[in-house]
């Protein structure tokens, strides 16, 4: 008899240093993973990943994973497709809170007012609700 | 100044470990408290990306990288796509001066881990008067 695989989901923020929606992905990427769900789902670090790093390649072209981009470059996005394939969802910030909002200034950590709260939990719930539907399909193979 | 004449600080702001929050809160806070005319970031994830506009933004303007793990993946990525890269700022080695001080989290500092934060800041905003007006 088979054992079933043990399913982690990626979820891949793009972190963005220039911009609102970074941080936003940032934040609710680490929310994901500390308090939703985190025995299911890890986070591969970009940096790392782009800068040849085999063990988050194959990761990702092994396990669905999740892109979180805090705008329309989609940064995340494309470096998993360019080296590990198709990503299982993709979330751009930019569609939850505006193109404007996102590409506004970055943000630290110190300064998050109880709006950007707002944004990081709409963040959140959108990357929740694409594990929601990524994890049935696993449960279904 | 325009933006192009800034020098780049790129932190890796790595995802899984405080070290990487930490590199990217000091690059936030030197560039946009500190010396906010005389530098900038760019997101490493766009430069690595190959992104033309990216890339010209640091062929001509020294860059100083700041990296969480000993990976050095800003430091590494950045001279690859081209940038002169001026000083490589490795937040563990600040850490370690700091000793017993628990920054916090990948999601948040404590107080001490503002502290060191202020620190690798202030390091950087030295670098940037330092080298600012050089160019390559």
């Amino acid at each position: 008899m088979s054992e079933a695989r043990e399913v982690k989901f990626g979820v891949v923020s793009c972190s963005g240093e220039e911009c609102l929606g970074g941080t936003i992905s940032r934040l609710a990427t680490r929310k994901i993973m500390d308090e939703i769900q985190p025995d299911k789902t890890v986070t591969i670090c970009l940096p790392l990943f782009l800068a040849g790093g085999q063990e988050e390649r194959t990761f990702a072209k092994e396990f669905p994973t999740i892109a979180v981009d805090g705008c329309n470059k989609a940064c995340a996005r494309r470096a998993i497709e360019k080296y590990s394939g198709a990503v299982s969802a993709a979330i751009l910030v930019s569609d939850l809170i505006g193109d404007e909002m996102a590409e506004g200034p970055a943000l630290s950590t110190r300064d998050l007012t109880a709006e950007h709260q707002k944004m990081i939990d709409k963040t959140t719930l959108a990357i929740s609700e694409e594990y929601d539907v990524l994890i049935k399909a696993e449960q279904v193979k | 100044m325009s933006n192009n004449s800034k020098v780049k600080i790129i932190p890796c702001s790595g995802m899984g470990k405080v070290y990487g929050l930490m590199s990217r809160e000091a690059t936030l806070q030197t560039v946009t408290k500190l010396c906010p005319e005389q530098a900038e970031t760019i997101c490493l994830a766009y430069l690595v990306t190959g992104d033309k506009e990216a890339k010209m933004r640091i062929a001509e303007q020294p860059c100083l990288t700041i990296d969480g793990c000993p990976m050095l993946c800003a430091a590494k990525s950045v001279a690859a796509m081209g940038g002169d890269v001026k000083e490589r700022f490795k937040v563990l080695d600040v850490v370690k001066e700091h000793r017993g001080v628990q920054p916090g989290t990948a999601t948040a500092l404590t107080e001490g881990g503002w502290t060191i934060v202020d620190d690798i800041a202030a390091r950087l905003e030295a670098k940037v008067r330092e080298v600012a007006g050089e160019g390559r």
